[in-house]
């Protein structure tokens, strides 16, 4: 086993006498206390800042029962933060969802949180995260926009107004191609 | 007295890396999203899937693949309580029939399978693909008919437990079948898949179709 070096020391690769060791590692050790006590402060005076960008929800074919919320969602703050709720008043039931695609097979999963890192963002996109609108109270029409609340770890709510229109996939297909004709 | 001195060092050295895991040891937060790995190839099965004639049930009867002969068919399997991954493949291959020229266009056929029978009637199907498509057609049947089909084409699913109200959400794979006119099956396209790989897929059966 090899000793602690010694900073201390003439020679700093020497091993440190027991005594000089121990002061150090107390030194260090008060420094890391300090440290700790500064972090939380720190965490906590930089209040987050999230930004909801691009929301939109999903135009569905007549008398389909469920629909999806996608968004981006920014995090200028410096903490993490986790969307951990949503609202809406056209669904009977509103739930964070992720996909996954094992080996080609899609798994639709419920998730208690969709984690936005500090000064980063998470996108909910087709394939990705989603809010699910579940059992859609009625009909959504093109040009309509749905009233989503998110509810965010830090007791934060954000309202956003969700115009209803084609999946961002397809409107991207149709802007790729226009361009091509061009 | 050494073994003292040694014993407090140790244990302060000890308090050091507590200390030092309390405050810098951060857990490696799961990935968020699995990156969408498209899969080139149906998953390893002991034989290719092999495709070929099924018979399932559309608004106005019976529906057959051979009753499509002569076109380019298109099969995708969903459910339409879907909310994300089938209207947006749905989307994209109602977007390339649109891309085709309208002398191609009239050799493709979509077709819809549905992976849930038990709430995808026929009628519900009518309704559904045609918003995507008019030449998207909705096929349902009983439970055994459409696992049968599922499996002659490497399609796969699976229904999940309902929750306190009865509602369940089905996994599957989200691959597009292409059969070419002489109701071959010749590939999967991916989840994903852009318009316009799916116009190339198409351009490519009509074309080895005309050369033969």
């Amino acid at each position: 086993m090899i000793g602690p070096t010694c900073h201390g020391c003439p020679d700093p690769t020497s091993t440190c006498p027991p005594e000089k060791f121990k002061a150090m590692k107390f030194r260090s050790s008060a420094i890391t206390l300090a440290a700790a006590l500064a972090m939380p402060l720190s965490t906590l005076a930089g209040e987050a800042d999230l930004t909801v960008v691009a929301p939109y929800v999903r135009m569905v074919p007549p008398g389909t029962p469920n629909s999806a919320a996608f968004m981006t969602i920014a995090n200028n703050g410096t903490s993490d933060r986790r969307l951990v709720k949503a609202d809406s008043p056209v669904a009977r039931a509103v739930e964070l969802h992720s996909h996954t695609n094992e080996q080609g097979l899609m798994r639709m999963r419920q998730v208690s949180a969709i984690e936005i890192k500090a000064k980063s963002r998470t996108e909910l996109k087709s394939g990705g995260y989603h809010v699910m609108l579940i059992d859609l109270r009625q009909p959504l029409k093109e040009g309509e926009t749905v009233a989503l609340t998110l509810t965010f770890d830090d007791g934060s709510m954000s309202r956003v107004d969700a115009p209803v229109r084609k999946p961002q996939a397809l409107l991207e297909a149709e802007q790729a191609s226009a361009h091509g004709r061009h | 007295m050494p073994t003292k001195t040694l014993l407090m060092a140790l244990i302060a050295a000890l308090s050091a890396i507590l200390i030092l895991l309390a405050v810098f040891w951060e857990p490696v937060p799961p990935r968020p999203i699995a990156r969408i790995a498209p899969h080139e190839r149906l998953p390893a099965a002991t034989a290719p899937p092999a495709g070929g004639e099924f018979t399932l049930q559309g608004a106005q009867g019976n529906v057959r693949l051979s009753d499509f002969r002569g076109k380019v068919v298109l099969i995708y399997f969903g459910y339409t309580y879907c909310p994300d991954v089938c209207p947006t493949s749905l989307s994209l291959l109602a977007q390339a029939l649109s891309e085709l020229a309208p002398n191609e266009r009239e050799r493709v056929q979509g077709i819809f399978i549905s992976v849930d029978p038990e709430r995808d009637t026929a009628a519900r199907l009518q309704e559904y693909t045609p918003f995507f498509h008019p030449q998207i057609v909705g096929l349902s049947g009983t439970a055994a008919q459409i696992a049968r089909v599922a499996e002659q084409y490497g399609a796969r699913y699976h229904k999940q437990a309902p929750d306190a109200e009865g509602r369940y959400a089905v996994d599957h794979s989200s691959a597009t079948y292409v059969v070419d006119p002489q109701g071959r099956l010749t590939g999967a396209l991916p989840h994903a898949s852009t318009p316009t790989q799916i116009v190339a897929a198409v351009r490519e059966q009509l074309a080895s179709a005309a050369s033969r």
